[in-house]
């Protein structure tokens, strides 16, 4: 049961960074092609009820919730670097305990953030404040502090535990790319050589 | 006082190992927590608002455009097209490779995509040709790092959202400096193949030629859209990377038709990681300026440094080591993110020009780059050459050499970056 609900909330992470990520590219594409489309006058009498003037806002929006929700996501794929200098020189149970220490200060350090921003949504939602264009309600906007930090704190104590348990960290090998090695060779060079 | 206060913290903490953006974080909390009155709920505003900037935005577009690219297929056209030009010269898979990297900097924005997308094929090329594997590793991972400074760069527009900069005016003021550099790089991997007799290949044809260039003038064409784009006032870096995102994705699923549909959902999830990993030091990274400069941190050292009676020419040096010691412990865009701000007054202050500082500091990073213990492009290139971390770094030293006096170079004469963005006019 544990197990199906933590696969739900793993594979709703990657659709909506995945998807936020998308929108928001497309979003700008759109407001560019709107912005050189409107100029030319054959295009004119369709494009001048579209309004593209909130675009920029709601871009930066998603984009700032992905960057909280995928800030959560990159602990669970050990992307985010720290200085490893010292810690490779260590060994053993030390080793592992200032490793332990390190991703509890990470849960420590998003649990207060989380705890912060509820409070401060908290109090947004007793205000009629809204965002400068699309006049969404604030406090929807900044609701990704809290819910990205929390779920950013579940994710150190996840890896936490399971270090513990077993030993492992997930790591994130930049230099790993898949099909691009054994697939591809430059033709040219192929072609000359033989 | 309380500066050696913060920064023993940070320090202490970033040694456990950390993430950088929560050492950032956690100095910034603990701090304000105990020595200050400072309202904590103005924190936890400011890791929105940090972020609440079109111009940041252009990061994760940059990221994503080079995520489609390392994927498609437009390295290897590219890779083509260098090996038609140069490849009979002496060491002509390497130098291709230099160019190569070269050309697709400035389509991707990041070091570790080119020494990726470029390297996973020219080594295992070189290697069949008879080159020593070392010869071809030290090639890639140092000319991977132009990434840096050629423009579109990540970096770049991390200094210029961090200090205010002009992120149009960085990009034309990289485009001079990364051609030298490109050159220099080339001329050591020739002059090194030249002594030792490297193979080359036979001459291409200028139909070969042509056809290499009609293959790989889709991506190519990225450089346009983008640096003309730009310049040429059609859109703002942050749409530049947008489009070329989108037309990253078009011609690597439609043109060259390397990238599978349904391999798009993995391409954007990877994109969206990488970003959001960065986003996140922003963030942090911005909080740690506010403390900086709550504290009057800058303030106080550029009036030691004025009090001193430093020049820009000791100055400049003073910041070089910082960089490069730096360097040995950190990733580019965090050092970027933290020295940014606290730099960049002290250099207004001494009249040296924060776009000269900004590829100054790209500059730095590069080198960083490619020396251990950090340099990211090493562990790239073990990785794809399948050599130990000592002996790549025994493998980059002629070319790392070569990086260290382009240093001083841009270092000490600001006009290599500055000439262009001035004679464009982006830049008074």
């Amino acid at each position: 049961m544990v197990r199906v609900l933590l696969w739900i909330l793993d594979r709703l992470e990657e659709i909506l960074i995945g998807s936020l990520m998308a929108a928001a590219t497309l979003i700008i594409f759109a407001s560019v092609l709107y912005r050189y489309g409107s100029g030319i006058p054959a295009l004119y009498p369709y494009f001048h009820q579209i309004h593209f003037s909130w675009a920029q806002e709601l871009s930066i929006y998603m984009l700032i919730w992905m960057a909280k929700f995928g800030a959560a996501y990159g602990v669970r794929t050990g992307i985010h670097v720290g200085v490893d200098v010292l810690i490779n020189q260590l060994h053993g149970g030390l080793r592992k305990k200032v490793i332990l220490f390190g991703l509890l200060c990470g849960a420590l350090f998003t649990g207060i953030v989380g705890t912060m921003g509820a409070d401060f949504v908290i109090g947004l939602m007793s205000t009629d404040q809204v965002s400068p264009d699309m006049e969404l309600p604030s406090w929807i906007v900044y609701a990704c502090i809290p819910l990205g930090s929390y779920l950013m704190c579940f994710r150190f104590l996840q890896v936490a535990w399971s270090y513990w348990r077993t030993g492992q960290l997930p790591h994130h090998d930049a230099a790993h790319v898949e099909d691009i090695a054994e697939a591809e060779k430059p033709d040219h060079v192929g072609g000359v050589a033989a | 006082m309380n500066a050696a206060i913060i920064f023993v913290l940070l320090f202490g903490l970033m040694l456990t190992g950390m993430p950088i953006s929560i050492s950032l974080g956690l100095t910034v909390l603990t701090f304000l927590f105990t020595m200050t009155e400072v309202p904590i709920t103005s924190v936890g505003l400011k890791l929105f608002t940090g972020l609440d900037n079109f111009g940041i935005m252009a990061i994760p577009f940059f990221i994503l455009t080079g995520q489609f690219l390392t994927r498609g297929g437009v390295a290897r056209r590219m890779i083509n097209f260098t090996v038609s030009l140069v490849g009979h010269w002496p060491g002509g898979l390497g130098l291709a490779g230099v160019f190569a990297c070269a050309l697709f900097a400035a389509i991707s924005g990041s070091s570790v995509a080119t020494v990726v997308a470029i390297g996973s094929i020219v080594l295992p090329a070189m290697v069949d040709h008879g080159f020593p594997k070392r010869f071809g590793a030290g090639v890639i991972a140092t000319s991977g790092a132009l990434g840096l400074l050629v423009p579109p760069s990540i970096i770049l527009v991390l200094y210029g959202v961090s200090t205010n900069s002009s992120i149009g005016a960085l990009f034309m003021a990289g485009i001079v400096p990364g051609i030298i550099l490109a050159t220099l790089l080339a001329t050591v991997t020739w002059f090194i193949a030249w002594r030792n007799d490297y193979p080359r290949l036979p001459r291409a044809t200028w139909a070969q030629r042509l056809k290499a260039f009609r293959d790989g003038v889709w991506g190519l064409l990225l450089i346009a859209i983008v640096l003309g784009g730009i310049y040429g006032g059609i859109f703002t870096p942050t749409e530049a990377a947008a489009v070329s995102a989108v037309y990253a994705f078009f011609i690597t699923v439609f043109v060259y038709r390397e990238l599978r549909l349904r391999d798009v959902p993995k391409v954007l999830l990877n994109a969206a990681n990488l970003s959001a990993m960065l986003l996140y030091i922003i963030t942090n990274a911005v909080l740690f300026s506010f403390l900086m400069t709550h504290e009057q941190i800058p303030q106080a050292m550029a009036a030691w440094i004025v009090d001193k009676h430093f020049g820009v020419w000791a100055f400049l040096l003073v910041v070089n080591i910082i960089l490069l010691l730096a360097g040995n412990v950190m990733e580019p865009s965090s050092i970027l993110l933290i020295m940014a701000p606290i730099l960049f007054p002290l250099a207004t202050n001494l009249g040296v020009n924060p776009i000269h500082l900004g590829i100054l500091m790209a500059v730095n990073m590069e080198v960083g780059l490619c020396h251990p213990p950090v340099g990211l492009n090493l562990y790239v290139g073990s990785g794809i050459a399948k050599m130990g971390i000592t002996e790549m770094t025994i493998a980059v030293l002629p070319w790392l050499f070569a990086l260290l006096t382009f240093l001083v170079i841009v270092t000490y004469v600001p006009d290599i970056s500055l000439w262009l963005p001035r004679f464009l006019g982006v830049l008074h």
